[in-house]
Parts: structure tokens; C-alpha cells; sequence
């Protein structure tokens, strides 16, 4: 954007009531302030999406049960009969996949839009638009929420021999996964202000980044196929979603630690992100109502 | 404007040399195609464009200005650059004490959620602390006057009903100084008068009010000053009745201006067919 030099031609002017212009630290620093003293504002639309997504459809939030059992019978059927893979508790094995991943694209397909929906509440009132991703985010906690509720259900009905006392870190892993989603969604959401075409985009690479993470097949797998290319192997373990994944799995399918060094490393990257993300979102802030 | 003297002028709102000018390059649905054609391809005209400038004008305590104008002559502009929505390209702006600035009223409801839920929703927004909105949630019901439906989705609600509600919010939260636009004309006779009897009541405890209106009578009838605005910039300010009648002569001049160019086309027409 910084070759629209035009942009610059009027701003040897006299004093504006215009914010002081913060460094990356004092944007931050403003952000957190901003989140805290609008909690209730945070609540109040999560509350109002939960609401919505419950009450237009027949089932309601029965859909939240439905909808990752369904995915996992259309995979399962895919792979085990066309595929003809015979992993045993193969469906338990990419349910521990499916659930994180449904939550990561829903939060960043709602994500996305969630400056551009409230396009006339930002023309009229002036509040901190950060709050609005990060309610975007926060509200895709309640369909993973429901999403433990069909996991139980599997692993107590068919695979007790997967239960184990490792499944109280999940969400220790959903934390992770939560900020690295954050960063995304408050980056994108910006972005989306200024290009429409950012939402069509993200769909495809969502998508392409499912089937190249280890989400219905095994990392090992990867890392065996890979193993004299190298260069494929290391980008494929850069890849979060590996790490993820595979944390995810091992404490319920595998029952096992996760991967607490991986996980480490993505939630540092992903903090760094986030603070990335805020700046860039405070630095565009201004401009969203001229544009929207 | 001194420091000094800006504490002790007795102005709710004062606006010096405001211009607010908006980027051609950047508008809704840009999308990454436009870009690379904007880049590629040097375009003729105008990328940037003034909504507003050289804008000056002071607000009294107590008064209400009317500002009125033709379509696009950046009325709307100013009240969001006043509320602090939008920031002024150049110029000051000195806004003292809390505003309230629920535009266009009713337009940022939430079209899934209830009445009551919206008023809730439309506080967090504004920044009201949640104990001072439930205090004034019963009030701001019974002014909207909209029996059950209060709790029904806003999808259901009539155009006046909407209004009606957005301005109970509007002007519940006790702003000292309050932007209204376009909602006066909304409603039945009651209501009308009964948000009449507000804004003056608002009036009267001593908080600044901008109107931004196409209904003349209001203008006249209510506020104490007037200001015309045309293509970004200030053409009359005074009194109201006035700047009434230098709008009304340049709306009849502009008429009469495109009857003329209507005539000239049609005529062009005619002499083309025969």
C-alpha cells in the first residue's frame, strides 16, 4: 500500500484533534487497555452470535454435535473404502483433527468479515474495532465447547481403550490454537476492510492447508515419505498445524504428552504474530470508517 | 486557537479550518483486481476528493445548529467528524464533554437480536457503563413506546419503530452534546411531538445540539442557528430563517439550472429525430 505516494500531499497542516501517533508498544499497550474496558461490549457479541447461530436453523446448536460427526462419517468412508486404509480407530483418529480444524476455519471465515459486517455501527459510533475479531474468535470457543461433547461420546461407546487421564490438556493445546487463530483473524480482518477479494482467497487456502497438514493421515507418514527431499520434511514440521495436530492427537488417540517444545515454539510465533497483527490493525484503524 | 482561551470560551463545539478529504484509490469493494489496475494503468481525474473544507463554526452552550444542504454536500461528514468517527484531514476540532452519536439512528441495530438486546448491544457500543444502561433501560422502553414487540427481533420492526427506538437510545444516554441526523420526521404526530419535547428539554439543560435536516419547518421552528452547507463548504451561517431562504433560493436556482440543461438535452433530441 505504500506506493500510493499521493496518500501524503496535505500534512504540513495545523494541529488536528488527531491521536498522537503511538509506537508499536504504545498500540499494543492502548489494545489491552481498549479490550479491558470493553469486556461487556466483547460479551455482549459473542452472546448475540451464539444466539444467532442457535435460533435460524431447525436443530439449533444440535448442528454443533452434528456437523463434525458427519464430516468424520464422509472422510472415514472416503478413506478406509476408495483409499483403503485400515489404520485401526482410524475415525477416532482424524476426529481429533476435524474438531480443532472446524473451530480454526469457522473462527477465521467469521473472523474475516466481522469489520466489514458491522459496517454502519462503525459509521455512526466510535468504540475500539479490535473488539470485533477477537469476539469473532472467542465465539468459535463455543462450537469446539460442544465438539468435546461427540468426542466423549466416541471414546466412551467404541474406543474406552483410547480413554485416558491425558485428554485434561486439550485445553492447554485450544490455547494455542486460540491466539494462533487471534493473530490471523485480527490481521485478516484488517486486510478485508481494504480488500474484498481477501475472504474467497483465504477459503482456498484454508483448504489446501488442511489436506498438507497431518489431519487424515499420520506425521510419521510424511516424515518417512519426505525423508530424502529433507527440504519438504522441514517445511511440513514448520507448518503449526503439525504440531497441532499431532499434539491434539496425542493426548487422545495416542495417549501420550503432547508436544509441549512445538507447542512452545508455535505459541511464541504466534505471539509475536499477534502483537504484529495489533499494530498493523491500530496503524488501519482510523481509515475504516472513510473506506467501509 | 489559544490554549487559554479555549477553557474559558463557553462553546460545546468548536471547529476551525476543518477539512476532511477521502482517497478515490481506497473505496468499498476494492478488490485486489482494481488495485492492480489502479497501479498499471494511470487514471485520468481527481484520486482524491474534499467532502469537507474550510469549515469553521462554534457551538454555544445551549444552542441547536441546523445544518442543511443539498445531497452530498458533506453534511453527514461533518456530524461523523464532529462524533470523532472519522479524522479531519486538517483543521481542529474541539468537542467538549461526551457525545452522543448514534447517527443514523437505528441503522446499526442488530437485525437477529430483540429490542431489549439492541439497547444493551447499542450501550457497550457507545462505552455506557452496564449498571447506568440497566438503570435507564426501563425509560428508554417506555419512551420508544413499542409495546411487545420490545421483545421481538428488530427483523420484524416497522421503519418507524426502528427509529423510534434508536432515538430513545439516542437520547437517553444524556450526552452534553448530541448529534442528530435525519430522525426529527420519523414517526407518528405523537412521537413527533413527543421527541420534540425532548430535544428541547435537551436544550434547555444547557447541551450543545447539531441537526443535520431536509425539513425546513423543523429548522426554522427549532434552532436558534443555521448553517448551509454546498460542496464541502460553508455558505451561509446565522440566523435560521436567513439561511432558510439562501437555500431555498439556491435549490430554486439549481432547479431551474437543470430544468434549463433538461430542456436543452430534450430539444438536442428532437431537432436530432426530425
Amino acid at each position: 500500500m505504500l506506493t500510493f505516494a499521493p496518500m501524503e500531499t496535505v500534512q504540513e497542516v495545523r494541529p488536528t484533534i488527531r491521536a498522537v501517533r503511538r509506537g508499536p508498544f504504545g498500540l499494543i499497550l492502548e489494545t489491552l487497555r481498549e479490550i479491558r474496558s470493553r469486556q461487556r461490549l466483547v460479551r455482549y457479541l459473542v452472546q448475540a452470535d451464539l444466539t444467532k447461530k442457535g435460533a435460524n436453523t431447525l436443530l439449533g446448536n444440535v448442528w454443533w454435535v452434528l456437523d463434525p460427526l458427519l464430516q468424520m462419517a464422509v472422510y472415514v468412508v472416503f478413506i478406509t473404502i476408495v483409499v483403503g486404509n485400515r489404520t485401526e480407530g482410524y475415525p477416532l483418529f482424524i476426529f481429533c483433527a476435524i474438531l480443532p480444524w472446524k473451530w480454526f476455519s469457522t473462527s477465521i471465515g467469521d473472523g474475516i468479515t466481522s469489520v466489514t459486517s458491522q459496517e454502519r455501527i462503525i459509521k455512526q459510533v466510535q468504540f475500539p474495532k479490535i473488539v470485533l475479531p477477537l469476539a469473532a474468535v472467542v465465539s468459535g470457543i463455543g462450537s469446539f465447547a460442544f465438539g468435546m461433547i461427540p468426542l466423549a461420546a466416541l471414546l466412551i461407546l467404541f474406543y474406552a481403550e483410547h480413554l485416558s487421564a491425558w485428554i485434561v490438556l486439550i485445553p492447554i493445546v485450544a490455547v494455542v490454537q486460540f491466539v494462533f487463530s487471534l493473530a490471523l483473524v485480527v490481521f485478516l480482518s484488517a486486510a478485508n476492510v481494504f480488500f474484498r477479494d481477501v475472504g474467497n482467497l483465504v477459503r482456498h487456502v484454508l483448504r489446501l492447508w488442511f489436506y498438507l497438514s497431518p489431519a487424515l493421515y499420520s506425521a510419521t507418514k510424511i516424515n518417512e515419505v519426505a525423508e530424502r527431499g529433507g527440504i519438504v520434511s522441514t517445511i511440513f514440521n514448520l507448518n503449526p498445524w503439525t504440531t497441532l495436530f499431532e499434539s491434539y492427537r496425542n493426548v487422545i488417540f495416542y495417549d501420550t504428552a503432547p508436544l509441549w517444545s512445538g507447542l512452545a515454539a508455535v505459541l511464541v510465533a504466534s505471539l509475536v504474530l499477534l502483537g504484529l497483527a495489533i499494530i498493523f490493525f491500530k496503524r488501519l484503524e482510523p481509515s475504516f470508517a472513510k473506506v467501509l | 486557537m489559544d490554549h487559554e482561551e479555549a477553557n474559558s470560551a463557553p462553546y460545546a463545539i468548536d471547529v476551525q479550518g476543518l477539512g476532511v478529504e477521502y482517497s478515490l484509490r481506497f473505496t468499498r469493494k476494492t478488490t485486489f483486481r482494481d488495485t492492480f489496475k489502479n497501479l498499471t494503468t494511470r487514471r485520468d481525474g481527481p484520486t482524491h476528493f474534499w467532502a469537507l473544507r474550510n469549515v469553521s463554526f462554534r457551538v454555544a452552550h445551549g444552542d441547536c445548529l441546523a445544518v442543511i444542504g443539498p445531497n452530498g454536500a458533506g453534511k453527514s461528514t461533518l456530524l461523523q467528524a464532529l462524533a470523532g468517527i472519522i479524522q479531519p484531514t486538517e483543521g481542529n476540532i474541539d468537542v467538549r464533554g461526551h457525545i452522543s452519536s448514534l447517527l443514523t439512528l437505528g441503522a446499526g441495530f442488530d437485525q437477529e437480536l430483540s429490542g431489549r438486546d439492541n439497547i444493551l448491544l447499542a450501550g457497550a457500543f457507545l462505552g455506557i457503563d452496564h449498571d447506568e444502561m440497566a438503570a435507564r433501560l426501563p425509560g428508554i422502553i417506555e419512551f420508544a413506546d413499542i409495546g411487545p414487540f420490545i421483545d421481538a427481533s428488530i427483523r420484524t420492526y416497522s421503519s418507524g419503530m426502528r427509529a423510534r427506538l434508536g432515538f430513545s437510545i439516542a437520547t437517553a444516554v444524556d450526552p452534553d452534546v448530541l448529534l442528530l441526523d435525519e430522525v426529527l420526521g420519523t414517526g407518528d404526530e405523537v412521537f413527533r411531538a413527543k421527541s420534540r419535547a425532548r430535544v428541547q428539554e435537551l436544550m434547555k439543560a444547557a447541551r450543545g445540539i447539531v441537526l443535520v435536516t431536509h425539513d425546513m419547518h423543523w429548522v426554522t421552528e427549532f434552532c436558534n442557528r443555521a448553517m448551509l452547507i454546498e460542496k464541502g463548504h460553508v455558505v451561509a451561517l446565522g440566523e435560521p430563517d436567513d439561511v432558510v431562504r439562501i437555500h431555498q433560493e439556491h435549490s430554486t436556482a439549481a432547479r431551474a439550472a437543470r430544468d434549463a440543461e433538461l430542456a436543452r438535452l430534450l430539444a438536442g433530441a428532437a431537432s436530432a429525430r426530425t
